[in-house]
């Protein structure tokens, strides 16, 4: 019997809503990006967008699925990591529906959903993710039954960094499009602090020089340019080194991030080096969305495992390999 | 000069080859078109030079590093000795514990070696520490090493080796790290204790917030 779940995301910025089946189909995948005014994202305020839009946006998804809510099987939500008010939220909507339609809940890690539904579409089995977005820089492989961590940032994620960038510069949220458009018009490449340790980096310090190369009259577009080239050219050092390391065959990039053609076609120049198999998952299961919960849900739920509406506490910090994995 | 290709890690090509009848590796950072030109001609010149350095000063600190005989900056080659051995990486789960743990202990001894005399490794992983026929450790790969470091750089060095055993060992990781700190702190003594605290804060860090 074909099984359709709903899935639901809000672990930051975005509130978003989809319907997939146990086939794998997506059916509907609606969401919604909190742009703030001016500065970067309140928490509070990204919760209050949730819970005013959060009802429309799975309206939506169900009937673009082309069902009823009385057919859907399964609630799925993003229990963390994220913001705890914006969680709060999401889980609040998620378990309200689990006991009105009386199905099953089920509570998904926001990372492994990203690599999961990268997979999905793929068709990868075993690969490297580099998950890059807003809160996330990590390169994450599967040993043991977990996802593993074998990279990340030491501070902060590359988005947020173009974000903050993006922000010095003028530009609206987010300013990680706008600078890879503004970075294709730049030629002149400045030294920027090129930070690897082992499978682990650090972009704190190229968020300074690059303010730095602000007040100094660097243009724009040079300015965008050298913190792509130098950015990137990290996680495609951090890339190689947990390929030679796994000796995995995949390699996957998702994340808001992927979004970036530069980006991808560095990641996809460091798999031919290593003779494994590229894929950059496309941009509408690349940012953070529903249907990847949903995906996910499936997943689980086909594993055995839903969660009792008392025990669904959000989880804030949870990390991508304190999860077991029971349906690899 | 005949060579045979070893392995291809992440930043560079690493060959076997022979001369004056000794047994060398051909180290070659080779060029990477996906990388702008500056960036990766920059890298390769650094961490040649850097490389070559910093297995000297290791070895003046106590620690066995593979001799290096000779360098060339602009092809980006350094030719060193063999070390003929086995990866920690791969050793680690075919020992008994009591042999794992004297060898995690030794790994332990060896980092704090170079913490003592200010240096940092960089990428302390098993995969780049090698045990020879007698259980000797030796240390590879320095490209990543810096000198004049700080508590926060030593801190980040236990932190990656942290990583490692829990990524790569982690049905071993508990035994592998006890002994490692181990080893770590009975060189170290009270210096240990600043760069611990901060191998734990660094690990928080890097977590969502």
């Amino acid at each position: 019997m074909k099984l359709y779940c709903l899935g639901i995301e809000g672990t930051a910025h975005s509130f978003g809503a989809g319907v997939v089946t146990s086939d794998g189909e997506v059916l509907s995948n609606e969401w919604d990006m909190l742009k703030p005014v001016q500065g970067g994202i309140h928490p509070r305020e990204a919760s209050r967008h949730h819970s005013e839009l959060g009802p429309r946006i799975i309206k939506n998804a169900v009937e673009k699925a082309g069902i009823n809510f009385e057919e859907v099987d399964i609630i799925a939500f993003s229990r963390g990591p994220g913001l705890g008010p914006c969680l709060r939220t999401t889980a609040t909507i998620a378990r309200t529906l689990s006991l009105k339609l009386e199905v099953p809940l089920i509570d998904v890690n926001h990372c492994v959903a990203h690599i999961e539904i990268g997979c999905l579409e793929s068709s990868f089995k075993d690969p490297v993710t580099v998950y890059v977005s807003g809160g996330n820089t990590q390169v994450i492989a599967f040993a043991g039954g977990r996802f593993r961590t074998f990279g990340e940032t030491l501070d902060i994620a590359i988005g947020n960094m173009l974000d903050v960038l993006g922000r010095e510069l003028g530009m609206d949220f987010p300013g990680g499009p706008i600078i890879e458009k503004e970075a294709k018009k730049g030629n002149e490449y400045h030294n920027l602090p090129y930070s690897v340790k082992g499978m682990d980096l650090s972009y704190s310090g190229m968020l300074t020089a690059a303010k730095r190369l602000l007040s100094e009259g660097v243009a724009i577009p040079d300015i965008c340019y050298s913190v792509q080239e130098t950015s990137f050219g990290m996680l495609a050092e951090i890339s190689e080194r947990a390929l030679a390391h796994t000796k995995k065959n995949e390699l996957l990039l998702t994340g808001g991030v992927a979004r970036n053609d530069r980006l991808t076609e560095i990641l996809s120049g460091v798999a031919e080096r290593h003779e494994v198999i590229f894929h950059r998952v496309s941009p509408s299961l690349a940012g953070d969305q529903g249907a990847m919960i949903a995906w996910n849900g499936i997943l689980l739920y086909k594993a055995g495992h839903q969660v009792e509406v008392e025990n669904s506490h959000v989880l804030p910090k949870w990390r991508t390999d304190d999860q077991d994995i029971l349906w690899r | 000069m005949l060579k045979q290709l070893l392995f291809k890690g992440a930043e560079s090509v690493i060959y076997r080859t022979e001369r004056w009848g000794l047994p060398l590796v051909l180290k070659w950072r080779q060029g990477k078109s996906y990388l702008l030109k500056d960036i990766d001609t920059q890298l390769r010149k650094s961490r040649t030079n850097r490389e070559c350095k910093m297995l000297t000063i290791a070895r003046t600190l106590g620690v066995p590093t593979p001799a290096v005989y000779s360098v060339d900056l602009d092809k980006y080659v350094i030719l060193m000795d063999f070390i003929e051995g086995t990866q920690f990486k791969q050793l680690a789960g075919q020992v008994s514990q009591f042999h794992l743990i004297s060898l995690s202990r030794e790994f332990g001894r060896l980092i704090a070696h170079l913490h003592e005399g200010n240096v940092v490794h960089g990428d302390p992983t098993t995969s780049n520490v090698i045990v020879d026929e007698k259980s000797h450790l030796w240390i590879v790969d320095f490209g990543l090493s810096e000198m004049n470091a700080t508590t926060e750089m030593k801190g980040v060095d236990l932190h990656l080796i942290h990583r490692a055993l829990e990524t790569t060992h982690w049905n071993l990781q508990e035994d592998m790290l006890d002994a490692m700190l181990e080893g770590y702190v009975a060189i170290m003594k009270d210096s240990a204790e600043p760069i611990l605290s901060r191998m734990k804060e660094i690990r928080e860090r890097g977590r969502y917030h």
